[in-house]
C-alpha cells in the first residue's frame, strides 16, 4: 500500500484565438485514445489511477465584472508523492507535455526537460480537499486483484458443475487456493498487501490527533462568534440571488449534448465542474475554512469507500467515489471541482440529492447560482431538478479523461480486494461462507 | 391534494383491462390547421380519469412528440421549456448509446437505424401523434377505426404505422408476455387515485402526473407557455406570467420490444440439460424463473423459491432485503429485482430509507403485447417445437413525469448496469444488453447459491427493440389548448 496523492497543474492560456484552437487540438488527439496515443501515454505512467485535462473558459465575474482568463488545469491522482509522479512524467512523456502546454502563456522552450519540470512544479497548485476512496490501494493492487477475481470466477466456471449443495465452503475454497496456487503469474496472491509504511502511519497518527486538538482549540475560540456568523450566514442566504428567482433557469433550459458524448463508455465517469464562489469575503472565507476542515475529515473518517457515513446521526453515505478534488483557482474566485465516479450522472447527482445533500450544501452553496440553502446544510441540492440543472450548467467537458481500470467500479474494486484479502487468511466457516458469497 | 381527474387523460389511471382489443395509430401532420380543427373535434371523445370507461364503447387517448407539437404549430418559446429528452428524442445518438440501443452495448437489430418506426434510417416519416383505441372486441376495434381512417385525410393527418396488440390470456385468465410469464403484477398505485396495492405503499401522484407533489415533495418542471400566448385562458397561470401546459399530463415512453421466443426456451434448454444430454424440463424452468424473479404463474421466488406455487400468483407486498438479502431464493440480477429493487439498495436496505429512494424510480407500464403466442399453453416443450414465424412482443408504454428520472434511469442504471448490486459482468437476463459500449461482454448471469454461486454464461439477445418515441400525453386542457393554436 502507498498513500495517494494529487497533482493539479494550472495554467493561462495564450490569449490569441489560434492557441487556443491548437490547445484544443492537441487536446482532442490525446483524447481520442488516452491510455496509449504517441504524444501522452497514460497508459504507461506507473501509479497513475486519474488523468485529466480541462480547459477552463474564462468567464466573466459576478461580483467584479472584470473576466477571468482561460486556464489549462491538469490533475492527476497517483500512487505515492506527487513530485516524484511529476519528475517521472516530465522524463517519459517531456515531449508531450510540451506539445500541450507550449500553449500556455509564457511556455517553457521546447526540449529542455529541466525547464519544463521547474515550469511545471511553478505552476503546480495545492488541492484543498483531496478524497480518496480507499487510502492505500494502489493502481497494481486494483489491477491485479480484479484479475485475480476474474481467473477464480472463470475456474468456478469450469469446474464448479461439480459442486454440489453438499460441498462444504471449506472444500470449495480449499479448490480455490489449489488453483491459485497452481498459478504462477497469481503468486503475488499468496501473500497479504503489505501495509502503509510505519513511518508514515506514525505521522499520519500525529496529524489527526494533532489536528483534532488543533480544531478543539479553533472551535473554542470561535465559539463566542457563532451568533454573528449565524447572522452573516442567514442574511447571506436570504439576499443571495438563487436560480427558483430566474424564469429561464431550468433543466430544460441545458443542452447536455455537448457533455455526454463523453460520458456513459464505462463503469466510470468522470465529472468536472468549475463556478464562481459567491460574492464577499464572508462566503469566501467560509469556504475556504470548510475545505480545509473537509480535507482532514475525509483523509482522517472516510478512507474506506464511504463518504459520508455517519451511523450516529444516522447519515449514508455515497460508495461510488474514486477520487475528488476540490481546488480554488483563479486568485480564488472560482472553485474547481473535478471527480470520478462509478455508473452515470443521473445515478450520481440523484445520490448526491438522497443521501449526502447536507455535505454538497456545505461546499457548493458558497457558489453563486447553488440553490438556495438553509443554515448552510437544509435545502438546497434537496431541490432536485433545480441542482439537477445547476450541475449541468456548471459542470465542464473534460477534453482528456484517463482511468487505469474505468470498469472496475468502487464496491467491486472493495469487493476485490476482500476476496484477495481472505483467499489464504484464516477463516472460521461462517466468515468462510461469507467470503464465498464475495464470488 | 385532490386530483383533477376530469382534466387527466384515462391510460394515466387504468390500462383498460376490459378493453381487450386495442391499437395504436401513428400519425403525421400533413396539415396543421386541419389537424388542429380535428383535434378540436375529438378532445370530446378523449377518455379522462373521472368515469370508468364504458365496457362497451371504444376509449381513446392522444399523446404528441415533440416533433408532433411542433408540426401542430405550438411555439418555439413553450417547445424549448419541454425537458431535453423529449426534445432530443429517443434516438439522439448519445442518448442511444446511453439506452443500449446503439454502438457497441447493442445488439445492432435494436439500433434505430433498423426501427420499424421512430428511428433514423432515411425515409422513415416522422411521428407526430399516437392514437390509442382501446375497444370491448375486436369487431369493434375494426368499426372504430374504419370511422376513424376516413377523419384522418380530411384531418390532415396521415397514418405512418399502426400497431396492433394483441393480450395473451391463460387459463387462469391472468395476462402473460411471450416468454410465458404473468406479467403487469407489479404497478405502482397513484395517491389519490388509487387505493392501496397489494402491500406496496402508494406513489406520490406527482410521480405520474404533472402538477402535483412527486416523491421528492416538490412540482416536476412543466412546460409551459407565455400568457401572450393563451389569451382565452385555456390554460392554468404558472410562475413568471407563464400557462402551464404541463398540469395534468405526463409523459410516455414508447418502445415496440420484439421478443425471441423460441431463443429464450432454447438458451436454456441447451444449459439446463442433464449431465447426460437429457432435457431437463423441470430445471429449464427454474432457471426461466430465476431470470423473471417470478415462476410462469406469477409467483415471486422469494416466496416460492422452489417450485412455482399458483396460489400465489398476484403476490406482491414482499420486500428482498429480509428474506433474502443475497438473492439465495431470487437472484440479485433476476428481473424484477433489477426493474424493481424494492428495499434492497442504498440507502439502509430493508429501511423505509431504500423504499423511498425506490419510489423515485418507478414506472407505470401501460404496454400491451403484440403478435401470437408461440404456444398457446405457454409449454416451453411446445415453443421449442414450434416455428419462429411471425413477429412478437411487447409493447412496451410506461407513464412517468420525469422520463430521465424515472424510464431513463431503470434502463441504465438498473437493467443495463453490469455491475448492479455488486454484480460483474451481467445485465437484465431478459432485456439487457450483453456487452459495455467499449466492448467488454456483460452476457453472464449469476445465480447465488450455496456453498458458491452457479453462473451461466453466453446469453444471447433475448429482446430487440424495434420502435420506439417519447411522447407528452397532454392534460385535456391542453389538447384543447394545442387544438386552439392559429399559425
Amino acid at each position: 500500500m502507498l498513500p495517494q496523492s494529487t497533482l493539479t497543474i494550472v495554467a493561462p492560456i495564450q490569449p490569441a484565438e489560434a492557441a487556443m484552437v491548437a490547445l484544443r487540438d492537441v487536446l482532442a488527439e490525446i483524447g481520442r485514445d488516452p491510455a496509449a496515443n504517441p504524444l501522452l501515454p497514460f497508459g504507461d505512467l506507473t501509479g497513475l489511477h486519474y488523468g485529466r485535462f480541462v480547459i477552463l473558459e474564462g468567464a466573466v465575474d459576478p461580483d467584479t465584472g472584470r473576466t477571468v482568463a482561460s486556464s489549462l488545469a491538469f490533475n492527476c491522482c497517483v500512487d505515492g508523492p506527487a513530485d516524484q509522479f511529476l519528475q517521472d512524467l516530465t522524463a517519459k512523456a517531456g515531449s508531450g507535455l510540451w506539445a500541450v502546454f507550449q500553449h500556455c502563456s509564457r511556455a517553457p522552450a521546447p526540449g529542455e526537460h529541466g525547464d519544463l519540470l521547474a515550469w511545471l512544479r511553478r505552476h503546480r497548485i495545492p488541492t484543498q480537499t483531496f478524497y480518496v476512496n480507499s487510502l492505500g490501494r494502489t493502481v497494481p493492487q486494483i489491477q491485479k486483484e480484479a484479475q485475480l477475481r476474474e481467473r477464480i470466477e472463470g475456474f468456478l466456471d469450469r469446474e464448479g458443475g461439480t459442486t454440489t449443495p453438499s460441498t462444504s465452503p471449506a472444500t470449495v475454497r480449499r479448490e480455490i487456493q489449489h488453483f491459485v496456487r497452481g498459478q504462477n503469474d497469481l503468486a503475488w496472491a499468496m501473500r497479504p498487501e503489505p501495509p502503509l509504511p510505519w513511518a508514515w502511519r506514525l505521522r499520519d497518527g500525529l496529524h489527526r490527533i494533532g489536528g483534532l486538538a488543533v480544531g478543539l482549540l479553533v472551535g473554542l475560540l470561535a465559539l463566542p462568534f457563532v451568533p454573528l456568523f449565524l447572522v452573516l450566514l442567514r442574511r447571506s442566504e436570504i439576499n443571495a440571488p438563487h436560480p427558483r428567482q430566474d424564469p429561464r433557469f431550468r433543466l430544460s433550459q441545458f443542452d447536455r449534448r455537448h457533455l455526454a458524448q463523453d460520458e456513459d463508455f464505462f463503469i466510470q465517469n468522470q465529472f468536472s465542474v468549475l463556478g464562481f464562489i459567491k460574492p464577499g469575503l464572508f462566503r469566501y472565507a467560509t469556504l475556504r475554512a470548510i475545505l480545509v476542515v473537509a480535507d482532514f475529515v475525509v483523509h482522517h473518517f472516510f478512507r474506506e469507500g464511504d463518504l459520508g457515513t455517519v451511523p450516529l446521526l444516522n447519515l449514508h453515505g455515497v460508495d461510488t467515489i474514486h477520487f475528488a478534488n476540490w481546488i480554488i483557482v483563479d486568485q480564488g474566485r472560482r472553485v474547481l471541482f473535478l471527480s470520478n465516479y462509478d455508473f452515470n450522472l443521473e445515478d450520481y447527482m440523484n445520490d448526491f440529492i438522497n443521501k449526502v445533500a447536507w455535505g454538497l450544501n456545505l461546499i457548493f452553496g458558497h457558489g453563486v447560482n447553488y440553490p438556495r440553502t438553509d443554515w448552510m446544510v437544509f435545502g438546497g441540492a434537496r431541490d432536485e431538478q433545480v441542482y439537477k440543472a445547476v450541475l449541468r450548467k456548471y459542470q465542464i467537458r473534460t477534453q482528456v479523461w484517463f482511468c487505469a481500470y474505468p470498469d472496475v467500479s468502487a464496491i467491486t474494486i472493495q469487493k476485490n480486494a476482500q476476496l484477495r484479502a481472505g483467499l489464504f487468511a484464516e477463516l472460521d466457516p461462517a466468515a468462510e461462507r461469507d467470503w464465498l458469497t464475495l464470488l | 391534494m385532490n386530483l383533477e381527474l376530469f382534466d387527466i387523460q384515462g391510460i394515466v389511471g387504468r390500462g383498460y383491462g376490459k378493453h381487450p382489443s386495442a391499437a395504436y395509430l401513428l400519425l403525421e401532420v400533413e396539415s396543421p390547421a386541419l389537424a388542429r380543427r380535428w383535434l378540436a373535434d375529438q378532445v370530446e371523445r378523449v377518455h379522462t380519469c373521472e368515469q370508468p370507461p364504458d365496457p362497451d364503447a371504444p376509449c381513446f387517448n392522444i399523446a404528441f412528440t415533440h416533433a408532433g407539437l411542433e408540426a401542430l404549430g405550438l411555439d418555439a418559446e413553450a417547445l424549448n421549456t419541454f425537458p431535453s429528452e423529449l426534445k432530443e428524442g429517443m434516438t439522439e445518438p448519445e442518448r442511444s448509446r446511453a439506452l443500449g440501443d446503439e454502438g457497441g452495448a447493442a445488439d445492432p437489430e435494436s439500433s434505430p437505424r433498423h426501427w420499424d418506426w421512430g428511428g433514423t434510417a432515411a425515409g422513415q416519416r416522422p411521428v407526430h401523434l399516437m392514437l390509442m383505441v382501446f375497444a370491448p372486441s375486436e369487431a369493434d376495434l375494426e368499426t372504430t377505426i374504419a370511422e376513424l381512417s376516413l377523419l384522418l385525410r380530411p384531418g390532415g393527418l396521415s397514418l405512418v404505422r399502426r400497431l396492433d396488440t394483441a393480450l395473451l390470456a391463460d387459463q387462469e385468465g391472468g395476462v402473460r408476455e411471450h416468454f410465458g410469464f404473468r406479467d403487469a403484477i407489479s404497478q405502482p398505485g397513484i395517491a389519490g387515485l388509487h387505493r392501496t396495492t397489494a402491500g406496496q405503499p402508494l406513489v406520490p401522484a406527482g410521480e405520474f402526473i404533472l402538477g402535483y407533489e412527486n416523491a421528492y415533495g416538490l412540482l416536476t418542471e412543466c412546460p409551459r407557455v407565455h400568457h401572450s400566448r393563451d389569451p382565452d385562458k385555456l390554460l392554468p397561470p404558472a410562475e413568471f406570467g407563464t400557462h402551464d401546459l404541463g398540469r395534468n399530463g405526463t409523459y410516455l415512453v414508447v418502445r415496440q420490444l420484439g421478443q425471441r421466443v423460441r431463443g429464450f426456451w432454447q438458451f436454456l434448454d441447451a444449459v439446463s440439460r442433464d449431465p447426460d444430454g437429457a432435457a431437463n424440463p423441470q430445471r429449464r424452468v427454474a432457471l426461466a424463473a430465476r431470470m423473471v424473479g417470478r415462476w410462469p404463474s406469477g409467483a415471486p421466488l422469494v416466496e416460492s423459491p422452489t417450485e412455482d406455487d399458483p396460489a400465489r400468483a398476484m403476490a406482491n407486498s414482499f420486500g428482498f432485503h429480509d428474506s433474502d438479502p443475497q438473492g439465495l431464493r431470487c437472484p440479485l440480477g433476476a428481473h424484477i429485482r433489477r426493474s424493481n429493487p424494492r428495499d434492497s439498495l442504498d440507502p439502509a436496505p430493508g429501511t423505509a430509507a431504500s423504499l423511498a429512494v425506490n419510489a423515485t424510480h418507478r414506472l407505470l407500464r401501460r404496454g400491451r403485447t403484440y403478435g401470437p403466442p408461440l404456444s398457446t399453453s405457454f409449454d416451453p416443450d411446445e415453443i421449442l417445437q414450434a416455428d419462429e414465424g411471425e413477429e412478437r412482443g411487447i409493447h412496451f408504454i410506461c407513464v412517468n413525469a420525469n422520463i430521465t428520472r424515472q424510464f431513463e434511469f431503470v434502463q441504465r442504471s438498473w437493467i443495463n448496469n453490469s455491475q448492479f448490486d455488486g454484480l460483474l459482468d451481467e445485465t437484465d437476463p431478459l432485456l439487457g444488453t450483453r456487452r459495455l459500449p467499449l466492448g467488454r461482454p456483460t452476457d453472464t448471469f449469476s445465480i447465488p447459491g450455496c456453498p458458491v454461486r452457479q453462473r451461466i454464461s453466453g446469453l444471447p439477445t433475448f429482446v430487440v427493440v424495434r420502435g420506439g418515441a417519447y411522447f407528452f400525453l397532454p392534460s385535456i386542457s391542453a389538447i384543447r389548448y394545442l387544438a386552439s393554436l392559429t399559425s
